[in-house]
């Protein structure tokens, strides 16, 4: 029971983790039509910031700010430069947001060396609580918390805004927002930053929770959530929060009783998924 | 643009002057192992092998319209067949030909469990879901030859001996050009057939070929069957030339690798791969060369990714395509 209850905690801190990951990567498929695998550059890129910044500064809010900028400004640029060229176009999308990652992981190595570079948790979260025998480190309350915040807050600014408004109408119609006057581009641009600095935020939110920031942690984190991409229905922000939390929970689950098949489970588990739902749990329309 | 790509894809008619030119070229390609060094041996070998990794890649991308994200695992899945095998069972031939058996069979049997749930979708989610599906499969091959460290050594890599008539630097050469030369005729013979002209239906419009009655996800698989059982053929002879197996070789890197000898030569013209590949690794040489002059020409992967996107942005039809295109510039101009 204690055990359960702590791979309970475990994975539902994973699942948030990965919700910061899904979230940006659907909101971008769901309203952009863009599949964009240099999320898992931008995860890389976000750990590797907010250590730098906090061993500059020593100050973990500002560290995690840093990196969420990082993220936020790598996503305009990408937009701008190399995704906008390509809208429409899948396959062209995922070439280059592929040889985009190729160039940003080769660029972490660069900068911050091969190896991975140790990294300690905020001295106000590192503590544990102890209830009945069951140990909880506050930070995995902290990242389930963040994670809770961040889909609150992404289903407030795009179902309750007028912001989210314009962004729902630009999926139907983009050349019909643009007619009326706003100038969508914009919209298009701030929602990649927007996936881009949540990436970001999972990458440097990830690095206290392992200990350690290095270049191979992205894709790892990037085929868990295309999983939970997938396993939600592609395009379904209910579905990428639903799939967040079974995908953690079967990480945390399997990485504590036989961790060498925790791989094979989570790809298991699309299997299945896919065989008896083949449009994922919350399938609905992408835009085409 | 339909009268444009019909162009473009025409084959070149052979003149004379293209002849003489592919005749010098064939008794240079043949007299070169006796005029250079070891190294340049070596690395043609090298190309010729890829190459056939590249231009089983422009079957899925080039024919069929597909992108596969766990290429790698075919290519990897040989050489690493071969090498656990010749250090298993002796580097004998029986041993090679029954590898070369074992990995095509595993080839076609990963391949079809692969597309089963690769190609459910079909149009632009179907695009994505497969990306990301074969990525996932791709990452498991990478994941359990890591984690079968009894056979594979992990990430140490595995060395190997392989039989005594592949050992010659010379003689590898010409099998890597016989090879190239036999598998680009099998290629070519399977893209011209009418079940390749079905994929490249396929490739245009995936829902025209699925209303004129073709069972495209059937098709689909067919096309990766045989991508995967052409690179797991061409992983085998990377393992008799290089004697040697990695994890890296089952990475997404390596699929990239074979997605770059396609774009960059020319996707849906299979010869494209042989230029892409050559031009790939002869520029990965190069720049290596000039790691003297500045430490960033070491840093291969930055050169690569910077290419690739170059490459998808501004040469979305690779060097054949830009050739192909200047040519039929030329013969308009010389028409008026």
């Amino acid at each position: 029971m204690h055990i359960f209850l702590m791979l309970l905690i475990n994975g539902l801190a994973e699942g948030a983790l990965i919700f910061l990951m899904a979230a940006g990567l659907s909101i971008i498929l769901g309203l952009l039509g863009v599949v964009n695998f240099t999320h898992g550059v931008l995860f890389i890129w976000g750990g590797y910031v907010s250590i730098w910044i906090f061993s500059m500064t020593g100050s973990f809010p500002i560290a995690i700010i840093a990196a969420v900028a990082a993220g936020a400004l790598m996503g305009l640029v990408f937009e701008r430069l190399f995704i906008r060229p390509v809208y429409g176009n899948v396959t062209a999308q995922i070439l280059i947001t592929l040889g985009l990652g190729v160039v940003f992981t080769d660029m972490a190595r660069l900068f911050w060396g091969p190896n991975p570079i140790p990294a300690s948790r905020p001295e106000f979260m590192d503590g544990t609580w102890v209830i009945d025998a069951v140990i909880i480190s506050q930070y995995r309350i902290f990242l389930i918390v963040v994670g809770i915040l961040v889909a609150i807050g992404i289903n407030y600014l795009v179902n309750r805004t007028k912001v989210g408004m314009v962004m729902r109408a630009g999926i139907q119609s983009p050349e019909m927002v643009q007619a009326l006057g706003i100038n969508i581009k914009v919209y298009f641009a701030g929602v990649f930053a927007g996936g881009a600095a949540l990436a970001a935020l999972g990458g440097a939110l990830y690095v206290p929770l392992v200990g350690s920031v290095w270049s191979g942690m992205g894709i790892n984190n990037q085929i868990l959530a295309f999983i939970v991409i997938i396993l939600g229905g592609m395009g379904s922000f209910y579905g990428s929060a639903v799939g967040s939390i079974i995908i953690g929970l079967t990480v945390a689950f399997v990485s504590w009783f036989y961790p060498p098949l925790t791989v094979y489970t989570t790809v298991l588990l699309l299997l299945l998924v896919l065989t008896l739902k083949p449009e994922g749990l919350f399938g609905m329309a992408v835009r085409n | 643009m339909p009268l444009l790509t019909n162009i473009l894809r025409k084959k070149p008619a052979f003149g004379p002057g293209t002849w003489l030119f592919l005749s010098l070229l064939a008794v240079f390609i043949l007299i070169i192992p006796h005029i250079t060094g070891l190294t340049t041996i070596t690395l043609l070998s090298r190309i010729y092998i890829l190459a056939i990794f590249g231009m089983s890649y422009d079957i899925l991308r080039g024919y069929t319209g597909i992108i596969n994200l766990g290429h790698a695992l075919f290519f990897g899945g040989g050489t690493y067949i071969a090498g656990i095998m010749f250090s298993r069972m002796g580097a004998t031939l029986d041993t090679l030909l029954l590898a070369l058996l074992v990995s095509l069979a595993f080839a076609a049997v990963v391949a079809y469990i692969m597309g089963q749930f690769a190609f459910r979708g079909s149009g632009f989610t179907g695009v994505i879901a497969c990306a990301m599906i074969t990525l996932a499969f791709g990452e498991i091959g990478r994941h359990t030859a890591e984690t079968l460290r009894e056979y594979t050594q992990g990430a140490d890599g595995l060395t190997f001996r392989v039989p005594l008539m592949f050992q010659d630097r010379m003689m590898m050469y010409y099998y890597a050009l016989l090879f190239l030369i036999a598998m680009t005729l099998i290629l070519r013979q399977f893209v011209n057939s009418p079940t390749g002209r079905v994929l490249q239906a396929i490739r245009d419009n995936d829902q025209r070929a699925k209303f004129l009655g073709y069972d495209t996800k059937k098709y689909k698989l067919i096309a990766l069957v045989v991508a995967g059982m052409a690179s797991a053929a061409a992983g085998i002879m990377f393992a008799l030339l290089t004697r040697f197996a990695n994890t890296e070789l089952l990475t997404v890197q390596s699929t990239l690798n074979a997605l770059l000898y396609t774009i960059v030569g020319g996707t849906g013209t299979l010869y494209g791969a042989i230029f892409g590949t050559a031009f790939v690794q002869l520029a990965q040489n190069y720049l290596l060369e000039l790691r003297g002059i500045h430490e960033i020409f070491s840093r291969w992967l930055l050169f690569f990714g910077a290419i690739y996107v170059l490459v998808v942005l501004y040469m979305p039809k690779g060097l054949v395509g830009a050739y192909l295109q200047l040519r039929e510039r030329w013969k308009a101009r010389g028409r008026t």
